[in-house]
């Protein structure tokens, strides 16, 4: 099966390849796996308080030439959206925006799935988390 | 179970390997495209068919692994239809780490590693072969998960040990 160029660009130049600290209250990890293929995908934003726009996206993913380019293509995404504008991002995005076989499509829903299990860790940290500069708690 | 049915066997997720190719090389002599070969059109096209389902039927059964895989597609529980919130989060935890220290091993250390995943996958065939035997003894839905649940890691663990394998034979071609 061919890739796309798209895919082989991210497949050889992955964007935003690593790790967040996720103890920090402001990093939210999402890790997924698709379990008919054996893929595992782990993607953590960082997000500024202030501003509540994703400062940072990184991402490690174990997997076809596929899964790793949704999800390095997710992480471009990410930065400056946001968690607003991030949870709408879907997995039709990522399969036009790769040009996606149907047989790969399950790879930009893992993606969308770990965009989201990240938001969702943040969102969770959020009762624990400080709060902005100036405001009082 | 059309692949039970092809090889006369009761679908059972414990089969013999012996009596599995008896049957096999059994049936494939029974339905021999050749001995149609002067018989009406009709029969030869049942011949070919028969031969076809039986060949799929030996290939999928004869494997643990891909015989659950095919039992439990049977009765709706397809890996496809996993969706990544269904893989325990410790799994894919665990995974990612050994994936990661994968990534970041010497070749001593990628042959112990390899060792241990294959004793990780030998763990769960053990475990695969106790779920299949108490499934045997009265199947039911709720005896089927755990089976899913063992074969989801057991794909993990078999992509370890592949991995692991490739970084080896690299590591001694270069």
């Amino acid at each position: 099966m061919a890739y796309s160029d798209k895919v082989l660009d991210h497949y050889n130049n992955p964007r935003n390849v690593g790790s967040l600290d996720k103890a920090d209250q402001n990093v939210g990890t999402g890790i997924v796996g698709a379990p008919e293929c054996g893929d595992v995908m782990k993607l953590q934003i960082k997000v500024n308080d202030a501003t509540g726009i994703i400062d940072e996206a990184k991402f490690k993913t174990f997997g076809c030439g596929s899964a790793i380019a949704s999800s390095s293509l997710a992480t471009e995404w990410l930065k400056g959206k946001t968690v607003d504008e991030a949870m709408a991002i879907k997995n039709t995005d990522i399969v036009n925006e790769l040009s996606l076989p149907p047989v790969k499509i399950h790879c930009s829903v893992l993606a969308e799935d770990a965009i989201k299990a990240a938001i969702n860790d943040y969102k969770a940290k959020g009762s624990t988390r400080k709060p902005a500069a100036g405001v009082e708690a | 179970m059309r692949y039970y049915e092809a090889l006369g066997l009761e679908p059972r997720l414990a089969l013999d390997a012996g009596d599995l190719q008896k049957r096999f090389y059994d049936r494939s002599r029974q339905w021999h495209p050749d001995r149609f070969s002067t018989r009406p059109a009709a029969e030869q096209r049942t011949a070919l068919e028969m031969t076809a389902l039986i060949n799929d039927a030996f290939r999928t059964l004869r494997d643990p692994a891909a015989r659950a895989e095919y039992v439990l597609s049977e009765n709706g529980l397809e890996a496809s239809a996993q969706r990544g919130k269904d893989v325990p989060a410790d799994l894919l935890e665990e995974v990612l780490e050994l994936n990661m220290a994968l990534e970041e091993a010497d070749g001593a250390q990628v042959a112990r590693s390899l060792g241990q995943f294959e004793s990780m996958l030998a763990g769960v065939d053990g475990q695969l072969a106790g779920l299949f035997a108490a499934w045997d003894a009265a199947p039911s839905a709720g005896r089927l998960e755990p089976v899913r649940a063992a074969l989801n890691r057991r794909k993990y663990i078999a992509n370890l040990v592949r991995d692991a394998r490739k970084t080896l034979e690299t590591a001694r071609e270069t």
